[in-house]
C-alpha cells in the first residue's frame, strides 16, 4: 500500500496535485484501518470452517460398547482443566436404542468443521485452528453466550462464577494443565490441545503416546475412546475407523461435520 | 409560542385534585433504586445471581433488549415520513418518534450490559470484528444507529427555553457560549436531517432483521430455523413501535399539549400501526402455516407440543399474536371512524403487548424445549428456568429509567412542530 502512494502512477501525474494527495490521504487513511482492525489477524482467524489446513487433522473415536459409563474421562477433563464439580466438558449420558436398549454416550465437544458456535461468536473467540481444533481465546471472550445457544450438542460451558483453587477430581484424576479462566467466558474442550502442543514440540505422537494424548482418552479403563490423525491412514483412529464397518456422527442431518465419530452398539449394527 | 401551554393531568378524588407528577416521580425513583442494588449485585458476583444455566443461557433481561428494540422502530420510520417524504404536519410526532427510539435502544444497550459475562469486554465487537457473526452485526448497527438517533435528538432537547433565556445564561457567559456552540451543532446536525433519515433506514432494517435472523439461522434448535424470522422482527418492529408511538402521542399532543397536532394527524398515525400490523399477521399466517408443513420434520412436531406441556404455547400464539394484535389493528385502521381515544389506546396496547410477547416466545422457543442429540431415539428435553430477584431487578432498573426519561421529556420538553430555523 505504501509504494502506491510513493509511486503515483502516469495518471495520477496529469491530475492536480490536490487530488492526488485526496487519493495518497484516502489510502494511507485505509492502511491504518487496516492496521488497527487488524485486518491480517481477521483473515487468519477467518477460517470459519476447519479441515482445510496443512498437516495433521485430530479426531476422536468413541466406541459405544465399550463405554461402562464410569465417568473416568469425566473426571480426568475436569481435573486437567481445573473445573468446579458442576462443570463439564464432557458429559456421560443414558440413551436407548430404537429396541429400547440402553447404552452410555460420552460426548466431548465435536470440534465440527462447520462449527455453529465459530460461525456465530460476534468477536471471533472461538475459532479454527489450522489442524481442525475449535478452541477459545479467553482474552476476546465478551460472555454474550451466543455460541452457547448456537451448539447444538449442548456442550459448551458458561464460566457462571469465579473459578475453583482445586478441582475435586484432584489429583485423584490428574491435576491442573492449563491456567484459569476469569468468571464469565465461555468454556470448552479443546482436545487438551496444550497436550497436543507441546508432545508434538518433543515428537510425540497424540493418540499414541499418552502424553500428547486428550486426557479423557488416557482416563478410558475400556479404551472405547480412540484419538489420532483423521489424514494419517496409520494413526490408531484410522485404523479403529477402518476396521469398524458402521460409524456414525451426532445430528449429521445439521452438516457440522463432527470430528467425533462412534460406533454404535452391535446389535444396532446388525439391524441396520 | 413555545411551550405556551403543558397541561399536567391530574387525579381527582372527589373534590380534591391531586397532581401525580411527583409520586409518579417518587415511585420510579425507588424502581431505580431497587435496580440499582441488583445490577450492583451482578457486576460484584457475576451470572450466577441469575436463572439463567448452560441450558438456558439467554433470558429475561435478553426479551427486554428484544422488546425495546422493537418499540423503538417508530423512529426510523417517522425519520423518513419527516424528513425525506418532508410530511410537515407528522415533525412534532417525529420528534416523540426520536425520543421513544433513543429510549429502546439506550434501554436495550443497558440491559445487555449487565447481560455480558464480561461486561467490561462491552466495546469488543467494535474493534474485533467477526463479520460471519449476526450479533456482530446487530452490535455494529445498534452502536452506529444510536449515533444518528443521539444526532437527532438534540435538536429536540435543545428545543427547551432554559436553553435559551435561562438566567444563568448572562450570569455565566461561559454557559451561554456552550449552548450557542451546541445550537450551531444542532443546526448543523438539523441540516443533515434527510441523510440521517437514509442512514437510520438502512441501519434499522438491518439490525431488526438481524435479530430475527439471530435466531432463525440456528438450524439445531428446531422451529428456530425459520426463514421468515428477519421480515417478521422488521414488519412487527415498525407496526409495535407505531402503535406505542400512537399511545404515546395522544399523552404527549392531546392530553399535556392540546392543539399542537390534530387529531387526524394521530388517526394516521394508528392507521399506519394498524395496517403494518396487518400485513405482520398476515405473514405471520404464512409463517405458521410452513412451520406446520415443515412440521413433518418429526422433531419440530414434538418441541411444539413438548411446549404446549410446560406453557399454552399454542394458545398464545393464536390468542395472544393473532387474535389480539387483529382487534387491536383492526381498530387502529378505523381510527378515523371509531374516533374514540381510549379504546384506540387500549388497541394499541393490544399491539404493543403482541409485539413483546412474540420477541418473548421467540426467545424461549428454542431453549426451554431442545433436541437431543441421541444417535437412534433423539427426543425434546424441557428445560428450566425462573427469573431470580436481581434480574426483574434490573430489568425494572431499565425500565424505570426508560419511563423516568419519557416522563420528563413528556413534560419539560416543547416538541413543537415548527423549528425556529425553518
Amino acid at each position: 500500500m505504501n509504494t502506491q502512494q510513493t509511486q503515483p502512477t502516469p495518471e495520477q501525474n496529469n491530475t492536480s496535485r490536490r487530488d492526488f494527495l485526496k487519493v495518497a490521504g484516502g489510502l494511507a487513511g485505509a492502511a491504518g484501518l487496516a492496521q488497527f482492525f487488524s485486518l491480517q489477524t481477521l483473515a487468519v482467524r477467518d477460517a470459519s470452517s476447519g479441515g482445510h489446513g496443512e498437516g495433521p487433522q485430530w479426531g476422536m473415536l468413541v466406541d459405544i460398547d465399550l463405554c461402562i459409563g464410569c465417568n473416568y474421562c469425566t473426571y480426568a477433563c475436569q481435573a486437567v482443566n481445573n473445573l468446579a464439580e458442576d462443570m463439564r466438558y464432557n458429559v456421560v449420558t443414558t440413551e436407548t436404542t430404537e429396541s429400547g436398549a440402553e447404552f452410555f454416550l460420552s460426548r466431548p465437544c465435536m470440534h465440527c468443521e462447520e462449527a455453529p458456535c465459530v460461525h456465530v461468536c460476534p468477536v471471533g473467540a472461538t475459532y479454527h485452528r489450522p489442524d481442525g481444533i475449535v478452541t477459545m481465546d479467553y482474552d476476546l471472550c465478551i460472555g454474550c453466550r451466543y455460541c452457547q445457544v448456537a451448539c447444538p450438542y449442548d456442550v459448551r460451558v458458561f464460566n457462571w462464577s469465579d473459578p475453583v483453587a482445586d478441582s475435586p477430581r484432584s489429583p485423584n484424576f490428574g491435576v491442573q494443565e492449563v491456567p484459569n479462566r476469569p468468571r464469565g467466558v465461555m468454556e470448552k474442550c479443546t482436545f487438551c490441545e496444550h497436550r497436543i502442543d507441546a508432545g508434538t514440540e518433543r515428537g510425540l505422537t497424540p493418540g499414541v503416546d499418552e502424553a500428547a494424548t486428550p486426557a479423557c482418552v488416557v482416563a478410558c479403563p475400556t479404551g472405547a475412546r480412540v484419538f489420532g490423525d483423521l489424514k494419517d491412514e496409520h494413526s490408531p483412529i484410522s485404523v479403529a475407523l477402518h476396521e469398524a464397518k458402521v460409524s456414525l456422527r451426532l445430528r449429521e442431518d445439521l452438516s457440522t461435520s463432527p470430528r467425533v465419530y462412534y460406533i454404535p452398539p452391535a446389535n444396532m449394527a446388525e439391524e441396520g | 409560542m413555545m411551550n405556551a401551554h403543558i397541561h399536567i393531568p391530574k387525579l381527582r378524588l372527589g373534590k380534591t385534585e391531586i397532581d401525580v407528577f411527583p409520586y409518579w416521580l417518587g415511585l420510579l425513583a425507588a424502581g431505580i433504586a431497587f435496580g440499582l442494588y441488583g445490577a450492583f449485585i451482578v457486576l460484584r458476583d457475576g451470572l450466577q445471581v441469575t436463572g439463567l444455566s448452560n441450558q438456558v443461557p439467554w433470558g429475561l433481561w435478553i426479551s427486554v433488549d428484544l422488546s425495546s428494540i422493537s418499540l423503538g422502530g417508530s423512529a426510523f420510520l417517522f425519520g423518513v415520513i419527516v424528513y425525506l417524504l418532508r410530511v410537515k404536519r407528522f415533525e412534532a410526532i417525529g420528534k416523540l418518534a426520536v425520543l421513544l427510539g433513543f429510549l429502546g435502544y439506550s434501554t436495550a444497550g443497558m440491559v445487555l450490559l449487565f447481560d455480558l459475562g464480561q461486561p467490561l469486554r462491552f466495546w469488543h465487537p467494535v474493534v474485533f470484528w467477526q463479520p460471519h457473526s449476526l450479533l456482530w452485526e446487530v452490535t455494529m448497527c445498534v452502536v452506529l444507529y444510536l449515533n444518528v438517533l443521539l444526532a437527532e435528538l438534540l435538536p429536540v432537547i435543545l428545543e427547551h427555553p432554559i436553553f435559551h433565556e435561562h438566567p444563568w445564561l448572562t450570569k455565566f457567559p461561559i454557559l451561554g457560549k456552550l449552548f450557542n456552540l451546541l445550537h450551531k451543532l444542532a443546526h448543523w446536525l438539523h441540516s443533515f436531517g434527510p441523510v440521517l433519515a437514509i442512514a437510520g433506514l438502512t441501519l434499522s432494517l438491518l439490525h431488526q432483521a438481524s435479530l430475527g435472523a439471530t435466531y432463525s439461522v440456528l438450524a439445531g434448535r428446531g422451529m428456530w430455523f425459520n426463514q421468515s424470522a428477519p421480515v417478521q422482527f422488521v414488519i412487527s418492529a415498525m407496526g409495535g413501535g407505531t402503535a406505542l408511538l400512537f399511545f404515546m402521542g395522544v399523552i404527549v399532543f392531546r392530553v399535556m399539549r392540546p392543539g399542537q397536532v390534530k387529531d387526524e394527524s394521530l388517526y394516521d398515525v394508528a392507521r399506519l400501526a394498524g395496517g403494518t400490523t396487518l400485513l405482520f399477521i398476515y405473514l405471520r399466517m404464512w409463517d405458521w402455516a410452513v412451520a406446520n408443513y415443515y412440521s413433518f420434520d418429526r422433531l419440530v412436531d414434538m418441541q411444539t407440543k413438548a411446549l404446549d406441556t410446560v406453557a399454552p404455547f399454542s394458545a398464545s400464539f393464536w390468542f395472544g399474536q393473532v387474535l389480539l394484535p387483529l382487534i387491536g389493528a383492526s381498530v387502529l385502521l378505523a381510527a378515523g371512524k371509531v374516533k374514540n381515544f381510549k379504546v384506540l389506546m387500549l388497541s394499541a396496547l393490544l399491539v404493543v403487548f403482541s409485539t413483546v410477547l412474540l420477541r418473548w416466545n421467540y426467545n424461549f422457543a428454542g431453549l426451554i424445549a431442545s433436541i437431543t442429540y441421541d444417535p437412534f431415539t433423539p427426543d425434546i428435553r424441557i428445560n428450566n428456568y425462573a427469573p431470580t430477584i436481581i434480574e426483574f431487578a434490573v430489568a425494572t432498573l431499565v425500565i424505570s429509567y426508560w419511563l423516568l426519561m419519557f416522563t420528563l421529556a413528556a413534560r419539560f420538553l416543547p416538541f413543537s412542530a415548527h423549528n425556529e430555523h425553518h
